[in-house]
C-alpha cells in the first residue's frame, strides 16, 4: 500500500493532470447525464402543470410534443356530458420556428381561453392576454433576446405584444409561449380547431370509467397525463439515448486511457524496483495489488473531483445559459464512482501483464 | 529536434497508443458530436432535397416544414401555376404523427400525395409501389423492418387503417421518418378538403428557381416562396441553432480533456527523457532547442491523435447504421477545420508545462548519474 502510495506520490504534476484528467471524463458523463435528467424534467414541465387528470387528443395521437392533434368538432360538448367529468379545457397548440434577432427558435404556441386555465402556471410579470394578438413569453427566451413586456414578436407573420412573462416554460430545445386560443386559430388558418382537451374530475370520480366512455367517441384518444407525459417522455429518450451513450461511451474510454497512462508510466519507470522486489520473493499477487491501488487511487480521487466539478459546471452553464436544466440523482454519483472503479480495472490490465513478465533476474544483469 | 522529437515519440510503443489514443478519443468527443448534429441536418432537409420541386411555397412567413405548420387554400395552386416559369405544381399535405403497428408507434412526417403526383414522393423504393393510391401507406424500410412490418401489413394512422404497398430508403431521421399516403386520405382524416401545405413548384427550363420564387413572392398573396436550396438551409438553421450553446459546452469539456491527456503525455515523456535531454544540455544544445523538440513531439501525437480520431468517427458514421440505429454522423469540412485547429492549440499549451522543467534542468547531473 506505501509502495503504491510512494508511487503516484512521487510526482505531484504528474498525479494532477491523471486525476484532473479523469475528473473531467466523469465530469463529462455527469454533465450529459444530469443534462438529459433536467430535459426530462422541463419535457413534461406543461403536462406536470396544467389543470386536470385527463388529456384528450386525436385518435392515435398520444404525445403532447412531437405530434399534431386535431379533435373532431363538438368534442368538448360531449365530453362535458360524461359523468364524472368536472371542466372541459381546449387548447390549440402546435411547434412554431420564431426568428429572434436572426436566430431559429423552436417553440411551442399553446392557444388557450385564459378564462378556462391551460395557460401559463406560473407568471412572473404582466398578466394573461386579454385581446388579440396578445401573449405570454416565456421569461429566460425573452432575457435571452432583450425582450420585455410591451415589446412585440412576431409569430407566423403577425405581430404578438408581449403583456405577461412566465416562469418554468422553457428547455434547451424549446420554449412555451401563451396566446388566446382565438389568435391559434387565426394563425394556422383552422377556424374553431382544438388539438387537445385537458380535463379536470371530480373528486372519487372512476377515472377508468371516464377514459372508457371517451375513448367510445369516434376519432378520440383519451388517456391520462401521466401517461402523455410519459409517452413524451420515451419519444425524446428515443432521440437522445443513441448519441448521449455515444458521447458517454467515449469519455468512459478516455478516463480508462488516462488512468491507463499514468499507471503505465508509474509501472515502467519503476520496472527496475519491481524486478527487486520479484527477485526477493515478492509475488505477482503483491505487485498486482500495488498496480491496482494505484490504479484505484487515481480514478477514485479523479471522480470525487469529477463530481464536484460536476456540480460546480452545472452551476455554471444553468446562470451562464438559463435554458439549461442539469439535475443530478443521488444515485449519479454512485455511478461516477463506479464507472472510476471501472476505469481502474480495465487500466491495470496492461501494466499488470507488464508485470507479470517481468524477469526478476532482470535486475542483477543491468 | 524533429527527428530526436520522432524517436521520442516512437521509443516507447505503449506510451504513444495511449497518448495518441486519449487524445483521438478527446477529439472523437468533439468531431462525433459535430457528425451527429451535421447528420441530423441532412437527414431532416432530406425530404426537401430530394422532393424534385425547384421551389417550395408555404403560408405566409412559414419558413420551415420541421416544427411548423403551413396552411394555404388549394385555390393558391392555380394562382402559382400562372406565374410565368412556372412549369408544374403539386400540393401535398403536411403533418406529424404516428404509424402504429401493434404495439409500436414511430413518430412520421405524414405526406398526403395527390393521385399521380409529380413530385414530392419517395426518392427511393426498395419494395413495393412509389405512390400511395387510397387506403395505402409507403413506409421507411428500416423503420418498418425494426417494427416488424412487411409489404400488405395493416397499420393505423390517426386512426385509419392503411395497407403497408411500398417501401422507401433514406427517409428516416434520428428523430422520424417519411410516411407517404394519398391527399384524398388526408383530407379525410383531417376533415378538411380545402387547404394544403405546401406547394412544390417545378420551373420550366432555363428558368432561375430564384426568378421565379421572387415572381411567385410578388404576383401571389400571403403566400412565401423560397428555393429549394433555401428552404433546406432555413431547416438547417433551425438544428444549427438550437444546437449551438450545447455544442460549444461539449466541445469546451472535450478539449479540456484532450488538453489534460496531452499535458500528461508531454510531461510523463519529458520527465523520463531528463537524462537524454541533460545530456544535450551538457553537449551544448540550447533550451529552445529542447522545447522546441517537446513542442514537435506534442504536435506530432496531436496529429496522429487527430488522424486517429478522425478515422474512428468515420468508422463510427458507417458502424453506426449497421446496428439498426438512425443514427447519422456525417463529418462536415468547418468541423474538421475546427477540430484540427483545437488540435494544434492543445499541442502548444500542453508543450508549455514542461518548460520548467527542461529550463531547471542542470546539465551536470548528467555526469553525477541522476
Amino acid at each position: 500500500m506505501s509502495l503504491a502510495r510512494r508511487n503516484l506520490f512521487q510526482d505531484k504534476t504528474r498525479l494532477g493532470l491523471s486525476i484532473g484528467g479523469v475528473a473531467l471524463a466523469i465530469m463529462l458523463i455527469l454533465i450529459l447525464k444530469g443534462f438529459l435528467a433536467g430535459m426530462n424534467r422541463q419535457i413534461t414541465s406543461y403536462l406536470d402543470h396544467s389543470p386536470g387528470s385527463i388529456i384528450v387528443a386525436q385518435e392515435d395521437v398520444v404525445n403532447l410534443l412531437g405530434a399534431t392533434s386535431l379533435l373532431p368538432e363538438g368534442i368538448d360538448q360531449k365530453a362535458e356530458t360524461i359523468r364524472g367529468v368536472d371542466e372541459v379545457i381546449p387548447i390549440l397548440s402546435q411547434f412554431v420556428i420564431l426568428d429572434l434577432h436572426g436566430k431559429k427558435q423552436p417553440a411551442y404556441m399553446v392557444g388557450y381561453e385564459p378564462e378556462q386555465g391551460g395557460g401559463p402556471w406560473r407568471l412572473i410579470a404582466g398578466r394573461e392576454p386579454r385581446s388579440k394578438k396578445e401573449m405570454v413569453f416565456d421569461r429566460v427566451l425573452a432575457e435571452r433576446h432583450g425582450l420585455n413586456l410591451g415589446d412585440q414578436v412576431e409569430v407566423m407573420g403577425r405581430d404578438f405584444t408581449i403583456v405577461g412573462l412566465s416562469s418554468g416554460t422553457t428547455s434547451w430545445m424549446t420554449s412555451f409561449f401563451f396566446v388566446r386560443k382565438q389568435d391559434a386559430e387565426d394563425l394556422l388558418l383552422a377556424p374553431g380547431a382544438t388539438s387537445f382537451l385537458l380535463l379536470t374530475t371530480s373528486d372519487g370520480a372512476d377515472l377508468d370509467k371516464i377514459l372508457r366512455r371517451l375513448n367510445d367517441f369516434s376519432g378520440v384518444n383519451a388517456l391520462t397525463k401521466k401517461e402523455m407525459a410519459s409517452n413524451d417522455l420515451k419519444l425524446f429518450a428515443k432521440v437522445f439515448s443513441a448519441p448521449l451513450k455515444l458521447m458517454v461511451g467515449i469519455a468512459f474510454l478516455v478516463g480508462t486511457m488516462i488512468v491507463g497512462l499514468i499507471i503505465y508510466t508509474a509501472t515502467i519507470e519503476r520496472q527496475r524496483e519491481y524486478g527487486v522486489i520479484k527477485a526477493i520473493g515478492a509475488k505477482n499477487r503483491f505487485l498486482y495489488q500495488v498496480v491496482l491501488t494505484q490504479a484505484l487511487f487515481a480514478s477514485i480521487a479523479g471522480s470525487s473531483l469529477g463530481i464536484l466539478l460536476a456540480n460546480g459546471a452545472a452551476q455554471w452553464i444553468m446562470s451562464a445559459r438559463p435554458q439549461f436544466l442539469i439535475v443530478f440523482e443521488p444515485v449519479d454519483s454512485g455511478q461516477a464512482l463506479l464507472a472510476g472503479l471501472g476505469m481502474a480495472l480495465l487500466a491495470s490490465i496492461f501494466p499488470t501483464r507488464v508485470m507479470a513478465g517481468l524477469a526478476p533476474a532482470e535486475v542483477f544483469r543491468k | 529536434m524533429i527527428r530526436l522529437a520522432f524517436r521520442n515519440l516512437f521509443q516507447n510503443k505503449a506510451r504513444l497508443v495511449i497518448s495518441v489514443g486519449g487524445v483521438a478519443l478527446a477529439l472523437l468527443l468533439i468531431l462525433s458530436l459535430d457528425a451527429v448534429f451535421t447528420g441530423v441536418e441532412r437527414q431532416i432537409t432530406a425530404y426537401i432535397e430530394y422532393s424534385g420541386a425547384d421551389i417550395w411555397v408555404s403560408q405566409v412567413d412559414v419558413f420551415n416544414m420541421h416544427m411548423a405548420s403551413s396552411s394555404l387554400p388549394d385555390t393558391v395552386a392555380r394562382k402559382v401555376k400562372y406565374v410565368p416559369g412556372v412549369a408544374s405544381v403539386s400540393p401535398i399535405l403536411y403533418l406529424t404523427n404516428n404509424v402504429v403497428a401493434g404495439d409500436e408507434r414511430n413518430l412520421a412526417y405524414i405526406i398526403g400525395l395527390p393521385e399521380n403526383a409529380e413530385f414530392g414522393g419517395p426518392w427511393s423504393i426498395s419494395s413495393g409501389r412509389s405512390l400511395p393510391a387510397e387506403g395505402e401507406a409507403i413506409l421507411n424500410r428500416n423503420i418498418a423492418e425494426k417494427s416488424g412490418i412487411a409489404l400488405g401489413d395493416e397499420v393505423e394512422i390517426l386512426g385509419k387503417e392503411f395497407k403497408v404497398t411500398g417501401f422507401s430508403e433514406g427517409t428516416a431521421s434520428l428523430v422520424n421518418s417519411v410516411a407517404f399516403i394519398s391527399m384524398d386520405d388526408f383530407e379525410e382524416m383531417r376533415g378538411s378538403y380545402d387547404t394544403v401545405s405546401f406547394l412544390l413548384v417545378k420551373v420550366s427550363d432555363g428558368e432561375s428557381p430564384e426568378v421565379v420564387a421572387n415572381r411567385i413572392q410578388s404576383q401571389v398573396r400571403d403566400v412565401t416562396a423560397q428555393t429549394r436550396n433555401n428552404f433546406a438551409a432555413q431547416e438547417r438553421r433551425v438544428v444549427k441553432d438550437m444546437s449551438t450553446d450545447l455544442i460549444t459546452i461539449m466541445n469546451l469539456i472535450g478539449f479540456l480533456i484532450g488538453l489534460a491527456v496531452m499535458a500528461l503525455t508531454v510531461y510523463t515523456s519529458t520527465l523520463s527523457r531528463r537524462q537524454e535531454y541533460g545530456m544535450l544540455k551538457a553537449l551544448g544544445a540550447r533550451n529552445t532547442d529542447l522545447y522546441l523538440t517537446v513542442l514537435a513531439q506534442a504536435i506530432l501525437s496531436v496529429i496522429l491523435g487527430f488522424l486517429f480520431g478522425l478515422a474512428l468517427t468515420l468508422l463510427l458514421t458507417v458502424v453506426v447504421p449497421i446496428f439498426g440505429s438512425n443514427l447519422a454522423l456525417e463529418v462536415s469540412r468547418i468541423s474538421l477545420l475546427k477540430v484540427g485547429s483545437v488540435s494544434l492549440v492543445i499541442a502548444a499549451v500542453s508543450a508549455m508545462l514542461p518548460i520548467r522543467q527542461i529550463a531547471g534542468l542542470d546539465p551536470a547531473m548528467v555526469f553525477r548519474g541522476r
